[in-house]
């Protein structure tokens, strides 16, 4: 309950109202003589109080306790709001209420209104007019714990009232009205991708004055705007910016996420992936009862949950340079979290060709590598002019990798988004590298090669057959030469099935001239599919165009 | 004529290596060889076309010739996430 313990410090009193007009959400337990004590004025005829007590049941279900959650600064600012109006249409002399935060016990006092007034009929009236608006305006939320060890959530009265369908149709309006122009798509790729319509809250909190249940849950960006650097305006930037993330996995769900609760203005993720049980140790967005579905899917619906606010747009694909050439120049920042070198490097190009900064990073068992591409400066390429092929150089899947990892050298990324659109300190051109094992950050400094090639893309050879076979069995049917490229321990693990040959992709790839001879081609096969892959690709590149890698690697 | 320098390892390279960092007493005198010299002691797989070395702290060529004293990292790219 950490904005209830807030609320305890953020009584606030009206000053130029007489006597005292005093409202709070607090976590500590009401002393009823003090505030009573608070009321006593000369001129008062009378004083009148409501004790609101936790009671055992509630639409015939036994409760034992029950939490209240409050929304403190808006709480606080709808309670004096009440307060006034009391004031003047009433004539108080003082006024207080209190509502409680936090854990109660059945018989707890919950809230508590106390009014004094000239005569008793204004004080009554007072009083029960405040906590009738108290109940339907202050967001709160109260959650019942039953007997039978269930509970739930109860929404303040105003906040059901409001969730009906007229709800869903002023949000929607709103959204279309502000994010119309943002769903401008370029369908000639064929990417799938869905707008979360209803969803998306236009409005912020300090505007929503129509819809205040809406509002109250909100993310309020108080913290972040508290810094210098950041105030409004560039709360305002940060609202205005559309971010692309490549990949949803082990970086990609701490970069939306942060990106997300920041109230970035619009988040487009990529990512052909559906979960994995051997992706929740470091994708912690996610949940074991979701395995199966896609990813980029499954995130946006936790980042709408995490902030209405933002928009979000969703593609189920991988991000080829079709789709990144379409999606690139719409956005003000890509932001490559992807375990796949050849698409780091398809990022990188597209970013210097769209003149859009890129924010790269990935990371090997213990150590990550972050780098921020700006128009004009060190790319991607100008560090590593000679790409090597995926699969070179392990991935997750093959060398193994700590959860917190990825999860440090993705928030590392989203706060250089962040620096990027905030206009903070420029970050220096060059390679930040992180040994966690160590303790050891290290930033290598990558002027801007004079040889890089352009910046430009190496185009790969286009053909028509299909790179990836889906079985052994399919590869045996077209009569190919089944090569193992794993290392020899891998093979040995979980040696093939069928009648093969073993050439580890290292050595495989220094001469090619080493591949078997076969009449029909070959299957290269390893242990997920990524560096069969690369060596199928390099077989096609050097003209063999009979070359297929087995999608997903060999049979466990 | 030889110099000493400190190596750093990252990734592959460190796990061939067994260690991150060690100081190496050498005649080699540009980077390339002193690459070479040790991927024969550790029998590091990945040739320096993959790699880059940086020379305290900046991205450097192959062929630059080094100072007694001077802090070289090998690097692959890493492509988890
Ligand atoms: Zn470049």
């Amino acid at each position: 309950m950490s904005s209830s313990s807030l609320a305890t410090h953020q009584a606030e009193t009206s000053p130029d109202a007489g006597g005292a007009f005093s409202f709070r959400v607090s976590d500590e337990p009401i002393d009823v003589p003090a505030e009573q004590a608070t009321l006593s004025d000369p001129g008062a005829g009378g004083y009148v109080a409501f004790e609101g007590w936790v009671r055992e049941t509630n639409e015939g279900r036994r409760v034992v306790r029950l939490a209240y959650e409050a929304y403190p600064m808006l709480a606080n600012r709808e309670g004096r709001r009440i307060l006034e109006e009391a004031r003047q249409r009433f004539g108080l002399k003082s006024a207080s209420c209190l509502h409680r935060t936090g854990l109660l016990e059945i018989g707890g006092l919950a809230v508590w209104v106390g009014v004094s007034a000239a005569h008793r009929g204004e004080a009554f009236a007072a009083c029960r007019y405040i906590i009738d608006e108290v109940k339907h305006r202050v967001p709160v939320w109260k959650q019942e714990f039953y007997e039978d060890g269930d509970s739930g959530w109860v929404n303040c009265e105003r906040c059901a009232a409001a969730a009906g369908p007229a709800q869903s149709n002023a949000t929607s309006t709103a959204a279309n009205a502000s994010h119309g122009h943002t769903h401008e798509h370029d369908h000639r790729h064929g990417h799938s991708h869905t707008h979360d319509d209803g969803h998306h809250h236009a409005h912020a909190p300090q505007t929503t004055a129509p819809q205040p249940a809406i509002a109250s849950r909100l993310p309020d960006y108080a913290r972040q705007m508290a810094l210098p650097e950041v105030g409004a305006a560039g709360q305002a930037k940060l609202g205005a910016a559309k971010v692309l993330v490549i990949g949803c996995g082990g970086l990609g769900v701490p970069v939306a996420t942060y990106l997300a609760g920041a109230g970035i203005g619009s988040l487009t993720l990529v990512d052909p992936d559906i979960l994995e049980a051997t992706n929740l140790h470091r994708q912690i967005a996610y949940a074991a009862a979701d395995c199966g579905q896609a990813k980029v899917l499954l995130l946006a619906a936790r980042l709408r949950a995490l902030n209405p606010s933002i928009g979000l747009h969703t593609h189920v694909e991988a991000a080829d340079v079709a789709l990144l050439d379409a999606l690139v120049p719409r956005h003000d920042v890509v932001v490559d979290c992807t375990d796949r070198l050849s698409v780091k490097f398809a990022v990188n190009d597209a970013a210097v060709r769209h003149g859009v900064p890129a924010v790269l990073a990935s990371v090997h068992q213990y150590e990550g590598q972050v780098q921020v591409v700006r128009p004009g400066s060190s790319c991607l390429r100008c560090v590593w002019p000679q790409a090597p092929r995926d699969g070179v150089v392990g991935n997750c899947a093959e060398a193994g990798v700590l959860g917190p990892v990825p999860g440090l050298i993705g928030t590392w990324q989203a706060f250089e988004v962040l620096r990027l659109l905030l206009d903070l300190e420029a970050p220096r051109e060059g390679v930040l590298t992180v040994d966690l094992l160590a303790g050891q950050t290290r930033f290598l400094r990558a002027p801007r090669a004079t040889d890089c090639p352009e910046h430009a893309l190496k185009q790969t050879v286009a053909t028509d057959a299909p790179l990836e076979l889906p079985s052994l069995a399919a590869g045996l049917a077209r009569g190919l030469c089944v090569v193992d490229v794993r290392d020899a321990a891998e093979a040995a693990a979980n040696p093939l099935s069928v009648a093969h040959h073993h050439l580890p992709m290292a050595a495989l790839l220094q001469d090619l001239q080493q591949l078997p001879a076969a009449e029909n081609g070959w299957l290269f096969v390893c242990m997920r599919g990524i560096r069969s892959r690369s060596v199928a690709e390099a077989c096609r590149e050097a003209g063999h165009a009979a070359a297929y890698s087995l999608s997903g690697g060999a049979p466990h | 004529m030889s110099q000493t320098y400190t190596l750093q390892y990252f990734a592959v390279l460190r796990e061939q290596a067994r260690c991150r960092e060690e100081r190496v007493t050498t005649s080699a005198i540009t980077p390339d060889e002193l690459y070479a010299e040790v991927r024969a002691r550790h029998g590091f797989t990945l040739e320096a076309n993959f790699l880059r070395v940086a020379v305290n702290d900046e991205f450097a060529d192959w062929h630059a010739p080094l100072c007694d004293g001077d802090h070289i990292v090998f690097i692959p790219p890493v492509a988890g996430g």
